[in-house]
């Protein structure tokens, strides 16, 4: 892999007009939450101006536009705009507008293999950022309170300053949390010690919490507890879980692993809500039934400024409502990089939301060559 | 409905349940368990003593014939093949029907003799003692060999059973997802003329890795064989008990080097008509399936234009030898690199890429290895060298993976190369025309193809 950052800056002296206003609009429609109705009209609108500032602020992004034929004068639809695929991350610097103006940089994990590079974000926007992931996590995760206690087995800033899940959680307890737990330091050890005395004490004085972690991390917990129960947790209490079911640990079913949580610690497996997002979307889905007791699969909803399609693999054309294919997003909080993205990840878009597709069941690799585990494993989202 | 073991007579019927292999195509398979597959491992092992008092030559006419039916045109066998493997292997029909050819000209009578003469000397020492190398002394095949095959290149299990079969072993095959066919096929047709030897042979599929059933047979085992990715490998190597003679195929990455002498203009259509073949057969899948290709710099035509030339080749062989179906976890990944190789090549980078739309291959020029590629379907790599020399330095990396290398245009120099190769790991160096198919007795990942089955006993002189 080459870093790109030092060598592909464009000369781009201040950060363009356009941009800024466009920016300070989606900001303030972010904050109103996700109450606020989008039409498709309007979202269009949106797009194609991001699209339109993409295209002539992020050199590297316009030539492969123009590589492909495509210029903002003959893109009528956001779906007609080029996606760039989550692997060109890991060899790109993807910013457009002005690279001094870049405030953070978010890494991906989980990467099994040395030689793999991992994919970077830059964020040249985190107002954006923040405003969309405030809304969404209050939106899914505390609609009913205003501030609850942070039980985190997700690192914190300071021990990963390159993981946005890190940055999520944080930014997120800046505003929501009325006290903070961080039970997993940098290396991903959790502190068993400390988290079972913290849930101990919790439980007993009736307070809600919110505990939040990666698949991984859980499975490391309950492991350990070897089918330990907890003190009940209060009723209000609630779980995020976010990352993949396959890789470092062991392989769980997602039902498993909800009713292993739900038994733990004494909480309605309806009380646990599964993130589903990626370094490289500013934006997160959820999958919540915190507020849909009676549907069975609810599906990830995004947040009304991200839009998601599931495409045929060989095409990229869409597929049909109820049939799996690629997921691409498009998101406008990532105004600052690039707003369409191609993932690997495989599922269906039901209604707008998606409906995450696990891998053909039992699936062995094709072929004496690399396995497909090896290629799924280097990038997964756990611990982003 | 297909039916996806073939297990001897003598063995209760456990009951068979569907199993979807592929989107088009169903098996049914047994309804297995470890107590099952231990009444199995005794059947196995009691064959063995008729399959012992067999000589090696005879059990190598008797599976010629069976191997030479898949190459007969209008034999009953092959045709039945040849419907099957499209929708087993993801293979299209003209590639399936290469593959088969490929595969099969090494199962038959003479190429099976000859395998033995170059392994053994003589297959004699199969049959009892002969004079070696001062003392006599006798190869001892196992009573039961257990071969599993992760993977689906469409032949592997076919000449996996062979190779064990002509040491006398007993045999249990567990075949790959993607070759159940051709060695059920073979066993079953090897019932129909030497019922006797089939009863000693065992074909089976059973979904994923199972480690309890696999556990079963392994313990069962003298010499266990397997072949897949390495976690596959890592996966049967857990099981196996350390008393047991293993033998490890892992995964393998085969490479390919163009020297200038095969880049002129009047050659370099040949030589990209040869390379884009050895790539196209299998879609890539094989380990003997080149990855990338280092072009010597100082040629007449440029790395970078043979990159083109490459890609002209892929496309006119898509004509002949269509791709197959890519799952959609390959087309995933297919695309992901597409896509961000474009990218790349937008940037300040002398990347280029060339690709077949729909079709899957897919021609990387990386001069500087910045991309990295995970391979799905025909994906090619091109890197231009500047000095032969690099090139160990350049594979380095990747030696403990690294199997074949096709060479087209390197002149004399080509035997120290093929050293400089062998000793970072490289176990074969070939003309691209031959990279597919490697002669039966060829040193399989620099092994021993039939003298790693089995085990000696030396029987010194008395001393009267």
């Amino acid at each position: 892999m080459t870093d790109k950052s030092s060598t592909a800056r464009p000369p781009i002296e201040r950060i363009p007009e356009e941009i800024e206003v466009l920016a300070s609009e989606l900001e303030s429609l972010f904050s109103q939450g996700l109450e606020l109705r989008w039409g498709d009209e309007e979202f269009e609108e949106l797009a194609l101006r991001a699209f339109e500032a993409q295209f002539q602020h992020n050199p590297v992004y316009r030539r492969f536009c123009e590589r492909r034929g495509t210029v903002p004068a003959t893109v009528l639809s956001w779906r007609n705009v080029p996606m760039v695929p989550t692997t060109a991350f890991r060899h790109l610097d993807l910013v457009t507008g002005d690279h001094s103006a870049v405030e953070a940089v978010f890494r991906t994990s989980g990467t099994t293999s040395s030689t793999t590079a991992p994919g970077r974000h830059l964020a040249s926007r985190l107002s954006l950022y923040r405003a969309s992931l405030l809304s969404t996590f209050r939106a899914h995760l505390l609609p009913d309170v205003e501030k609850i206690k942070f039980v985190s087995l997700i690192p914190s800033p300071t021990a990963l300053p390159h993981s946005s899940l890190s940055y999520m959680v944080s930014t997120a307890a800046e505003t929501m949390s009325s006290e903070t737990y961080w039970l997993v330091d940098g290396n991903g050890v959790l502190d068993s010690a400390r988290l079972r005395k913290v849930l101990g004490e919790l439980a007993l004085q009736g307070e809600e919490i919110l505990l939040l972690g990666t698949v991984f991390a859980f499975v490391h917990w309950l492991d350990e507890l070897g089918g330990e129960e907890l003190p009940d947790l209060a009723p209000g209490s609630r779980i995020m879980e976010t990352g993949g079911f396959k890789g470092r640990t062991r392989d769980i079913t997602k039902e498993e692993l909800y009713n292993s949580l739900s038994a733990t610690v004494g909480l309605a497996p309806n009380r646990i809500v599964n993130e589903y997002g990626m370094t490289e979307l500013f934006s997160q889905l959820y999958e919540s039934n915190l507020t849909q007791l009676h549907e069975t699969r609810v599906g990830h909803t995004p947040p009304p400024w991200l839009r998601a399609r599931a495409l045929n693999p060989t095409t990229l054309e869409p597929v049909g409502e109820h049939e799996k294919g690629l997921l691409a997003f498009f998101d406008l909080a990532n105004l600052g990089s690039v707003c369409h993205v191609l993932t690997e990840d495989v599922g269906r878009v039901i209604g707008g939301r998606v409906y995450l597709e696990g891998r053909f069941a039992g699936a062995e690799p094709r072929g004496c060559s690399r396995t497909m585990d090896e290629l799924m494993a280097s990038r997964r989202i756990a611990g982003r | 409905m297909f039916d996806s073991w073939a297990i001897p007579d003598a063995v209760q019927f456990p009951g068979a349940t569907c199993f979807s292999l592929g989107p088009e195509f169903s098996v049914r398979c047994l309804s297995i368990d470890s107590q099952w597959l231990d009444g199995l491992a005794n059947i196995l092992i009691e064959g063995n003593s008729t399959l012992r008092k067999r000589s090696a030559s005879d059990l190598a006419r008797v599976l010629g014939i069976v191997g030479s039916r898949f190459l007969e045109e209008g034999d009953p066998l092959r045709a039945k093949a040849l419907e099957l493997l499209p929708r087993a292997s993801g293979l299209s029909v003209p590639m399936a029907r290469a593959v088969l050819d490929g595969m099969a000209a090494d199962w038959v009578e003479d190429r099976l003799s000859e395998l033995l003469s170059n392994e053994f000397g003589t297959s004699d020492v199969l049959d009892g003692f002969v004079q070696q190398n001062g003392c006599r002394t006798m190869a001892i095949g196992a009573d039961l060999c257990v071969q599993i095959v992760a993977g689906s290149v469409p032949g592997v299990g076919v000449t996996a059973l062979i190779r064990s079969l002509l040491t006398k072993a007993s045999t249990l095959l567990k075949p790959g997802r993607g070759d159940v066919v051709l060695p059920v096929l073979f066993t079953k047709a090897l019932a129909v003329i030497d019922p006797d030897l089939a009863e000693a042979v065992a074909v089976l599929y059973w979904s994923g890795g199972s480690s309890d059933l696999e556990s079963a047979v392994l313990s069962r085992a003298d010499v266990v064989t397997t072949y897949g990715g390495d976690e596959s490998v890592q996966g049967i190597r857990a099981l196996t008990p350390v008393t047991k003679r293993f033998v490890p195929y892992h995964h393998r990455v085969s490479v390919g080097v163009i020297g200038s002498y095969a880049l002129t203009s009047e050659l370099v259509e040949d030589t990209a008509r040869d390379v884009a073949r050895a790539v196209a057969v299998f879609d890539q899948r094989g380990c003997v399936s080149p990855r990338s290709i280092y072009v010597e710099a100082s040629g007449e035509v440029t790395p970078r234009a043979f990159a083109g030339y490459l890609a002209s080749a892929l496309e006119v062989l898509e004509q002949d030898l269509p791709g197959g179906y890519l799952e959609l976890e390959e087309m995933a990944a297919l695309q992901q690199v597409r896509g961000a190789a474009e990218l790349i090549a937008s940037s300040d980078s002398a990347v280029e890429i060339y690709h077949g739309g729909r079709a899957s291959w897919t021609v990387i020029f990386d001069p500087d290895a910045e991309l990295e590629c995970h391979h799905a379907g025909r994906m090619l790599r091109v890197e231009p060298i500047v000095n032969r020399s690099d090139l160990a330095k350049r594979l380095g990396p990747d030696r403990a993976h690294l199997q074949s290398v096709g060479v087209a245009g390197l002149g004399a120099e080509l035997e120290v190369l093929a050293e400089e190769l062998g000793r970072i790991g490289v176990s074969r160096v070939a003309r691209f025309s031959e990279l597919p198919f490697p002669p039966p007795s060829w040193h399989h990942d620099g092994g021993n193809p039939l003298r790693d089955l089995v085990h000696w006993v030396d029987l010194e002189d008395e001393g009267d």
